[in-house]
């Protein structure tokens, strides 16, 4: 299984020489859902791909579905609706947890007893990020039960027409975006690229490949939020929280920050895929030795 | 730093010889080249005023200032002056009173100054400190994308009669998903002195904000009165508006995604609405409200127009409670608003609702309450932004 994940390609741009080396013949099936309602100004993506890519275009197919099929619409945005309810609490939730956890973190006391409280506040934020996550797998699954994309016509159409063309395809790119609606499109029309297929995938493409996507931006307007598990990825690389962006998203510079960020998403990997950066993933999805990752103290291991 | 370099520009002036109208002239021609008076000098601010006169003062309502700052002629010349300390990020909106041959013209705005700010009672020169700037998100961008601002009636028996709103529906509209909606008080004054439609579609453009559904309401009658705890407003607001957009437009019918907002006697409105009415609206954003309050007697020193709102207030901090799940407080510091909202904010909060609380180095003006804008409908109802890795 070849699976390469890409820094932001907006200004430096790696993912045709990789796509390239990867798969030197046939077609290049892309992905370009987050961008939304840009989905089809893939010109410059197609000339990076050597002029070989076929868009899967799936932004266009959930606007289809959601404009032909009104049951699923309806229980689609009653789904969103409680997603947003969701989100809503377990932010709160999880604002308190983590400002116990700084508070902790920052005050003096003896090693042993400091060590364990972080660990035991580190413990909280945990157990709510994985509270939140069960919902949303409950949240799904209340969906399909509703409103089963299978007894859908327009999306059980998308589906066949999206496998074929990864049937044929050499290798799969997923652009970046929005990660909350390449999630939503990858899930709906069941991307899921068999083993043999190559992946290269980019930003949120390359978050929306883990099994948690989690969200952060610390440079935000609203200052720093605190990072916020989103949504389950696809899986293919495993044990991996893909940061894009990271340099420009988050402050690197504060230990405890980092630190905080270290305990809580371990045993996975945080990897720092900031411009220029390719990680090929070992053959299990793991992250390969030497790759930039964060550390209790900072960015560490390879270079860019 | 040189001694020089330390002195006020003002002193520099004065000390020159010979110092004649002149001299004054070229002084002036360059200050307004450079922008303008005030003169800011790191936290002194010099006011000016050229011309024939007996008295000259400045006018304006920031607490904890003199007012009347009253002005100095620069001996032998038409030149008058006053300096006072502005804190770096102020924002201060002023007039002059001049007093000549016994006859004084007040509410004169700052001919040396371009900087003007606009409400419904005219304008009124702007004084900006050091470190503030007009923020960028509220001037046109033309790479964002415009919503539309369109024109609605709605029957109200509430009120009993036509009222008459705008409503902004966000660029790329559409009825596949569903949006949040915001009801605002005084909307077409936020509309005209906000730039609220230009402040929206920017901040939806660059995601800090979430894609919305705004009516912008203004009274139908007497505004100190309908919107000083008044039922037949609550009502139209909670019973009728919301129901009808709801029913008519694509947008979420969950407490959570709607917000009412307002700013001053509007502020009133909000949270007296939000009063009668707790299950209806999520979350409040409020711009320096009038929330004024006794904690003996009844000299409030607001006239009778605040007597309903010092009534509803005091009857809501014996009794506090819940009537949304988040508010958006925010109040000039120089404003005299300031002390009775920094004890709301812990009211609110000991109520159990979330609170974000924010002050503001300006007064009760509407360049104020457009500032505040992206932080309070950020908090409300974020953008995408921290979903967007291109």
């Amino acid at each position: 299984m070849r699976t390469v994940l890409l820094g932001p390609q907006r200004f430096l741009t790696t993912a045709g020489t990789t796509v390239q080396s990867v798969a030197p013949e046939g077609t290049v099936a892309t992905v370009t859902a987050g961008w939304q309602d840009r989905e089809p100004a893939d010109d410059e993506l197609d000339e990076v791909m050597g002029g070989r890519s076929r868009n899967l275009r799936l932004y266009e197919r959930l606007t289809d579905v959601l404009e032909t099929d009104g049951h699923f619409a309806e229980q689609a945005l009653s789904h969103r609706d409680a997603m947003d309810e969701l989100a809503g609490i377990y932010s709160l939730r999880l604002q308190r947890a983590l400002e116990s956890v700084y508070a902790v973190a920052r005050r003096p006391a003896r090693h042993d007893i400091a060590d364990s409280a972080f660990a035991d506040a580190v413990r909280d934020v945990r157990d709510i990020d994985a509270w939140y996550l069960r919902t949303v797998d409950q949240l799904y699954a209340e969906l399909e039960a509703k409103a089963p994309p299978a007894e859908s016509e327009p999306v059980r159409r998308h589906r066949e027409e999206v496998a074929e063309v990864l049937r044929d395809a050499a290798v799969l790119a997923v652009a970046g975006g929005h990660v909350g609606i390449l999630l939503r499109c990858l899930r709906l029309f069941a991307v899921d690229p068999p083993q043999d297929l190559p992946v290269v995938a980019w930003s949120a493409g390359a978050m929306a490949l883990t099994e948690r996507v989690v969200l952060y931006n610390d440079r935000g307007p609203q200052g720093v939020q605190g990072a916020e598990v989103w949504d389950r990825g696809s899986g293919r690389v495993r044990d991996v929280v893909a940061m894009p962006h990271a340099r420009r998203r988050l402050r690197l510079d504060d230990p405890v920050h980092t630190r905080v960020f270290v305990h809580r998403f371990a045993p996975a990997t945080c990897l720092l895929l900031d411009d220029g950066t390719s990680v090929e993933m070992t053959a299990d999805g793991s992250v390969p030795d030497g790759a930039r990752v964060l550390t209790e103290t900072g960015a560490g291991g390879g270079a860019l | 730093m040189t001694r020089a370099a330390t002195k006020l520009a003002i002193n520099r002036l004065i000390e020159r010889k010979p110092l004649d109208d002149a001299a004054v002239d070229r002084f002036v021609e360059r200050l307004v080249a450079g922008g303008g008076a005030p003169i800011i000098e790191g936290s002194r601010a010099t006011f000016l005023w050229r011309g024939d006169a007996d008295e000259v003062s400045v006018r304006h309502r920031v607490v904890g200032l003199a007012d009347p700052l009253v002005l100095r002629r620069v001996k032998g010349t038409h030149l008058w002056y006053v300096t006072t300390d502005i804190p770096e990020g102020s924002r201060i909106e002023y007039q002059f009173e001049v007093t000549r041959d016994g006859h004084t013209d007040s509410f004169l705005n700052d001919p040396l100054n371009p900087k003007l700010a606009h409400g419904p009672f005219g304008s009124s020169s702007v004084c900006a400190a050091a470190g503030y700037h007009v923020p960028d998100w509220t001037q046109h961008d033309p790479e964002a994308r415009p919503g539309e601002v369109v024109e609605r009636t709605i029957a109200s028996k509430a009120l009993r009669r036509q009222v008459t709103y705008q409503l902004y529906l966000p660029a790329r509209f559409r009825s596949v998903i569903r949006y949040p909606l915001v009801v605002c008080h005084d909307g077409l004054d936020y509309l005209n002195y906000t730039s609220a439609k230009t402040v929206l579609d920017n901040l939806i453009h660059r995601n800090e904000v979430a894609e919305m559904v705004v009516a912008f309401v203004s009274p139908v009658g007497d505004r100190l009165v309908e919107y000083a705890n008044n039922a037949p407003h609550a009502r139209f607001i909670a019973r009728e508006l919301v129901p009808e957009l709801t029913e008519q437009l694509p947008i979420s019918d969950t407490p959570v995604s709607r917000t009412l907002m307002g700013s001053s006697f509007g502020g009133v409105a909000t949270v007296s609405t939000a009063a009668r009415y707790p299950d209806v609206f999520g979350s409040l954003l409020l711009e320096s409200p009038s929330l004024v309050f006794t904690d003996i007697g009844q000299e409030h020193g607001g006239g009778p127009v605040f007597d309903p709102v010092v009534k509803f207030v005091n009857r809501y901090r014996a009794r506090p409670r819940r009537i949304a799940d988040r508010i958006y407080l925010t109040c000039g510091m120089y404003e005299p608003l300031i002390t009775p909202n920094r004890s709301m904010e812990t009211v609110f909060r000991q109520a159990g609702m979330e609170v974000r609380y924010v002050e503001a180095r300006d007064g009760h003006n509407w360049e104020n309450w457009r500032d505040r804008l992206r932080d309070g409908l950020g908090w409300l109802h974020p953008g995408d932004q921290k979903f967007v890795y291109e």
